[in-house]
C-alpha cells in the first residue's frame, strides 16, 4: 500500500469516527437532567412559552429522532442554531476558533522549539549538572496548575514590572479580518503594530499552556535519543570517527523523533482541552467561553458542533503525525 | 534668572489652563467597564440577562422612567400616563418629535409595533407583560392598554428592560419571519441615549453617544464593556487603571480592594435575597413545626457577619427593606437552640434523629459555606443535612419537578414592587421555578395574593402586603437568611454614577463621566 491509499483510507475513517464521537456527546448530554428549553426561557417564564420553545428547538421529540435530524444537517454543513445566542453555531466557531488555533498552535511550537533541543541536551550530558537542571525545570513545570501560573505570571509581568500586558488578546486595535489569526492577518495587511501588540499578547498565555507539554517534549526527546545513542548503528558512526555534532543531530536525532511527535500529536488534542483555563485566566477570546458556557447551559447544538470540530481537529493532527513519520524515517512504509 | 522664572511660570500657567479645559469639557471620553459576565444577545425582547441589560439599558427608553436613584416611577417617552378607574386601561401620553437611532419616528404606532413583536414572540420577556390583552393606537401620539384583569404593579413593568421600545425599524432586517431577531442579536434599535456600535463576542460591547438623543445627551462619548471572565484579573485592571470601573469582583477582592489608593468601593443595599427553599411536600418539612424549628437554628449573625463579611443584612420576612409594602414589624427569626428543640419535640421528633438534604449550585460561591453553618446549626437540635452540589442546570431542573428538601436560592425582582415577592413566592399556582420554590399551598395565602394583584387602592394593597408577610413568616415557608448590599468598585476618577436598586449590574452612563 503506498502513501496516498493510506491517506485516503485514513480520511474516509473520519466519517465513522466523528460519527461515533457525535452519538456519545449527544447521548451524554441528553442524559444529564435538565431542561433547555426551561434554561432558555429565563428564570420568570411562564409554562406555555417553554412549551413553545421547547417545541421550536424540536426537544419534545424522541432522542433518536433529533440525532437523525441533527445528523441530516451536518451533512448539509449545517450545525444548527445556538440555543443560547440564537446564533448559527458554526458562526459562532468560526468567531471563536481562531483565536483558540492561535493560541494552542503558538504554545505547541513553543514546546517543541525549547522541548527538542532542551531533550537533546539533556541525553548528551546524561546525569551532569545541565540533565539535572532541565528535568527538574520541566518537572517544576508540570507540576504548576494553568491557573496559579498564570495569575502569578500576570501579577509579576503586568501588575508589578509593567513590561507584557495585561488579560486580552490585544491592547490596541485589531488587524483587519482575513483569517481571524491575529498574526498572520498582520502580516498579510503589513499591520506591524498589531504584530508585535499581539505577540507581546500571547507571551504569557502561550507559555502557560505550553508549559505542561514542554515537560513531557523534554522528557521523551531525553529517553528516546538515549535509547538511540545505545544502539549499534551509533557506536558504528562513532568508531568511524564522525564528529559527535553530525552522529548526535544527523544519526541520532531522526530517529529519535518519532515517539516525541507521537507526544506532540496527542497533545495537541489536550492542549486544546487544556486551553479552556488559560483562555479564562487571560480573558483569551477563545472557544473556552464559548464551551463552557454551552456546557452549563446545555445548549446541545453547540456543545455538539464545538465537540465535532475539536475531534475533527484532533483527527486531522494525529493524521499528520502518522504521515510525517514516512518523512522523517524512509524505511516506514504504509 | 528673572528670564528662567517667568517661563517656568509661563509654562506652568499654559498647562494648568490646559487641563482645566481637559477637566471643563469631557468630550471624547471613554470609560471602560470590565465584566465577569459576558451576553448572549442584545435583543431586548429575548434577553433575561443583567450583562445584555447593562449593555442594551441605555440605548432604548422605555414609556416610564425610574427617577435617577430611586424606584419611583417618572415619565419617558410617554409624557403622562392615566389608569382607568377599575384598573383595566393604562392610557399613555406620548412625546413627540422623537427618532429612533435609524432615524424612524417614535409614535403610537412604533409603541404599538413594540408590543406586538414582545408579545408576538413570545419569549421570556413577554412573560413581564402576560397582563396584556392588547394595545389600541388611540391617536398619532396616544396609546392605551387594555388589561386581561386589574394588576396593581401593571405601570411599573414599563419601566424594566422588558419595557424597551424597539423601533419598527428592524421589520428592514426580517428575515423568514424572525421579527428581526437575527439583526437585533448584534445591534440596537431604540431611541436611547446611546447606541451599540460594535459587539465583538468574548471582547467587548462599544457603545456610543447618541448625538441626537431628544433628552439630555450623555456626558460620555463612548462606553466600552470589556469582558474580562476572571475576577482575578479584573481586579488586576482596576488596580492599574486600565480599567475604570467593573464588576463582579468576590467578597475578599472587595475587602482587599478597599484599602487600594485610587479605588472606591460603592456599597449599598440590595434587592437581592438568598434564602432557602423548604419543600412543603416533603416528610418533615410539610409540618409547619419542623420549619419553624430549622428557622430558630441557624445561625443568621454567623453567615452575615462571618461569611459575608457583614455586606448583607438579615431578612425581616420575604419582602425586602426598601420595597414599598416591606413591613418593619413582621416577626424575625434568631438563633434559639432551645425554642428549636421544643418544637421538634412538639412535632413528635424529639431530639430530631431525622436527615434532610440541601443542594446548590458552585456558581455561587457562597452557597457551600452557607450550607455548612446551616449544617452545623441544624447538628444542634439533631438533625442531619447533607449537602448536594448540582450543576445550575440539573440544580433547576430538581427545583421544577420538586425533587429535593432544601435548597440554596436567590431572587431579585424585575418590577419594583412588593408583588415580586408575594404572589410569585407563595402562590400555589406558581410551584416550582415559575417562584413558589417551596412548593407550599395555603388557600389563605392564595386568595390574599392574588388580591394584592388585582387591588387598585393602594391602602389596602399594603394591607393584604403586611398579613401574606407575616403568614409567610409565621409559616416559616422560606428560611429568609439574607438581603445582599450591592458592591461596585470605580477608579476615583469616575463620577456621577448614581445608584439604582433597580437596575443592579446596570449603571446609569449617561450621567457619568471622568474627571482626572
Amino acid at each position: 500500500m503506498n502513501l496516498l491509499t493510506y491517506i485516503v483510507k485514513r480520511v474516509f475513517l473520519i466519517v465513522p469516527i466523528v460519527l461515533g464521537v457525535l452519538a456519545i456527546t449527544f447521548l451524554i448530554s441528553h442524559i444529564v437532567p435538565g431542561d433547555a428549553a426551561q434554561l432558555m426561557a429565563g428564570p420568570r417564564a411562564t409554562p406555555e412559552i417553554i412549551e413553545r420553545l421547547r417545541h421550536e428547538h424540536g426537544l419534545d421529540r424522541p432522542l433518536y429522532v433529533q440525532f437523525g435530524i441533527y445528523i441530516a444537517h451536518v451533512f448539509r454543513g449545517d450545525l444548527g442554531k445556538s440555543i443560547l445566542t440564537r446564533r448559527p453555531v458554526a458562526a459562532d466557531i468560526l468567531g471563536y476558533f481562531p483565536a483558540t488555533f492561535e493560541l494552542t498552535t503558538t504554545a505547541l511550537l513553543l514546546a517543541i522549539i525549547v522541548g527538542i533541543p532542551l531533550g537533546i541536551v539533556s541525553a548528551v550530558h546524561k546525569d551532569k549538572v545541565l540533565d539535572q537542571f532541565s528535568r527538574l525545570t520541566s518537572v517544576i513545570g508540570v507540576s504548576m496548575p494553568i491557573f496559579w501560573m498564570g495569575l502569578l505570571l500576570m501579577l509579576v509581568f503586568y501588575v508589578r514590572l509593567g513590561v507584557l500586558p495585561g488579560p486580552g488578546r490585544i491592547t490596541g486595535a485589531s488587524p483587519s479580518h482575513i483569517t481571524g489569526l491575529f498574526i498572520l492577518d498582520s502580516v498579510l495587511t503589513g499591520d506591524w503594530r498589531a504584530l508585535g501588540d499581539s505577540l507581546l499578547n500571547l507571551v504569557m498565555p502561550a507559555f502557560v499552556l505550553g508549559n505542561a507539554v514542554l515537560a513531557r517534549v523534554v522528557r521523551m526527546t531525553r529517553s528516546s535519543m538515549l535509547d538511540v545513542f545505545g544502539q549499534d548503528y551509533i557506536q558504528t558512526a562513532r568508531a568511524k570517527g564522525l564528529i559527535e555534532r553530525a552522529v548526535v543531530y544527523k544519526h541520532a536525532l531522526r530517529n529519535a523523533l518519532i515517539p516525541t511527535l507521537t507526544v506532540v500529536g496527542l497533545a495537541y488534542g489536550e492542549l486544546l482541552g487544556g486551553a479552556v483555563a488559560t483562555e479564562l485566566i487571560f480573558a483569551w477570546p477563545g472557544m473556552a467561553h464559548y464551551v463552557v458556557r454551552s456546557m452549563t447551559s446545555l445548549d446541545f447544538p453547540a456543545i455538539m458542533g464545538v465537540t465535532m470540530v475539536i475531534a475533527l481537529i484532533y483527527i486531522l493532527v494525529n493524521l499528520l503525525v502518522d504521515i510525517s513519520y514516512a518523512f522523517i524515517d524512509p524505511r516506514i512504509r504504509y | 534668572m528673572l528670564k528662567r522664572l517667568l517661563v517656568i511660570f509661563l509654562l506652568t500657567a499654559l498647562v494648568g489652563i490646559f487641563s482645566l479645559t481637559a477637566l471643563a469639557s469631557p468630550e471624547g471620553q471613554t470609560l471602560i467597564f470590565g465584566a465577569t459576565g459576558e451576553l448572549r444577545t442584545l435583543d431586548p425582547h429575548v434577553s433575561v440577562d443583567n450583562n445584555a441589560w447593562r449593555a442594551i439599558y441605555y440605548c432604548y427608553d422605555r414609556l416610564v422612567e425610574y427617577e435617577l436613584g430611586t424606584t419611583e416611577l417618572a415619565p419617558g417617552l410617554a409624557e403622562s400616563w392615566k389608569v382607568s378607574p377599575g384598573g383595566l386601561t393604562y392610557t399613555f401620553y406620548l412625546r413627540k418629535g422623537i427618532k429612533f437611532i435609524d432615524g424612524t419616528p417614535f409614535n403610537a404606532e412604533a409603541v404599538k409595533f413594540n408590543f406586538d413583536r414582545l408579545l408576538g414572540m413570545a419569549l421570556a420577556p413577554s412573560g413581564t407583560f402576560g397582563f396584556i390583552d392588547r394595545v389600541d393606537v388611540v391617536d398619532g401620539y396616544t396609546v392605551n392598554f387594555i388589561l386581561k384583569e386589574p394588576f396593581a404593579p401593571g405601570v411599573s413593568a414599563f419601566a424594566t428592560d422588558q419595557g424597551n421600545i424597539v423601533g419598527p425599524g428592524v421589520m428592514d432586517h426580517e428575515v423568514n419571519g424572525d421579527w428581526g431577531q437575527d439583526w437585533l442579536t448584534e445591534h440596537s434599535a431604540g431611541t436611547g441615549p446611546f447606541y451599540v456600535e460594535e459587539w465583538t463576542h468574548g471582547v467587548r460591547v462599544v457603545l456610543a453617544r447618541n448625538d441626537d438623543y431628544w433628552g439630555e445627551p450623555a456626558k460620555l462619548e463612548k462606553v466600552v464593556i470589556k469582558y474580562v471572565p476572571e475576577a482575578a484579573d479584573l481586579r488586576m485592571l482596576l488596580e492599574t487603571g486600565e480599567v475604570d470601573i467593573g464588576e463582579k469582583l468576590i467578597v475578599d477582592q472587595i475587602e482587599a480592594m478597599k484599602g487600594t489608593p485610587g479605588v472606591t468601593v460603592f456599597e449599598a443595599p440590595s434587592f437581592c435575597c438568598h434564602y432557602v427553599y423548604m419543600n412543603c411536600q416533603k416528610p418533615y418539612l410539610n409540618d409547619v413545626r419542623v420549619r419553624q424549628a430549622i428557622s430558630y437554628a441557624v445561625n443568621y449573625d454567623g453567615i452575615i457577619n462571618d461569611l459575608w463579611r457583614g455586606t448583607a443584612t438579615q431578612m425581616r420576612g420575604p419582602v425586602p427593606m426598601g420595597l414599598v409594602g416591606h413591613d418593619d414589624t413582621v416577626f424575625q427569626y434568631q438563633q434559639d437552640l432551645e425554642k428549636a428543640k421544643g418544637l421538634l419535640a412538639e412535632a413528635g421528633y424529639p431530639g430530631g434523629g431525622f436527615t434532610l438534604k440541601i443542594m446548590h449550585a458552585p456558581v455561587i460561591p457562597e452557597w457551600r459555606p452557607m450550607a455548612l453553618v446551616i449544617q452545623e446549626g441544624l447538628a444542634q437540635i439533631g438533625i442531619k443535612v447533607e449537602i448536594e452540589s448540582y450543576a445550575w442546570a440539573t440544580l433547576r431542573d430538581k427545583l421544577d419537578k420538586g425533587d429535593f428538601d432544601m435548597s440554596h436560592g436567590y431572587w431579585t425582582p424585575d418590577y419594583a414592587d412588593a408583588d415580586m415577592f408575594t404572589w410569585f413566592w407563595f402562590n400555589s399556582e406558581n410551584w416550582g421555578l415559575a417562584g413558589n420554590r417551596s412548593w407550599y399551598k395555603n388557600a389563605v395565602m392564595d386568595e390574599l395574593v392574588t388580591r394584592s394583584r388585582t387591588e387598585v387602592d393602594p391602602d389596602k394593597r399594603l394591607g393584604l402586603f403586611r398579613g401574606i408577610q407575616w403568614i409567610g413568616t409565621s409559616d416559616a415557608v422560606y428560611l429568609y437568611l439574607l438581603q445582599i448590599n450591592y458592591q461596585i468598585v470605580m477608579r476615583d476618577w469616575v463620577k456621577g454614577y448614581v445608584y439604582n436598586p433597580m437596575l443592579l449590574n446596570m449603571p446609569n452612563f449617561p450621567d457619568m463621566y471622568i474627571e482626572k
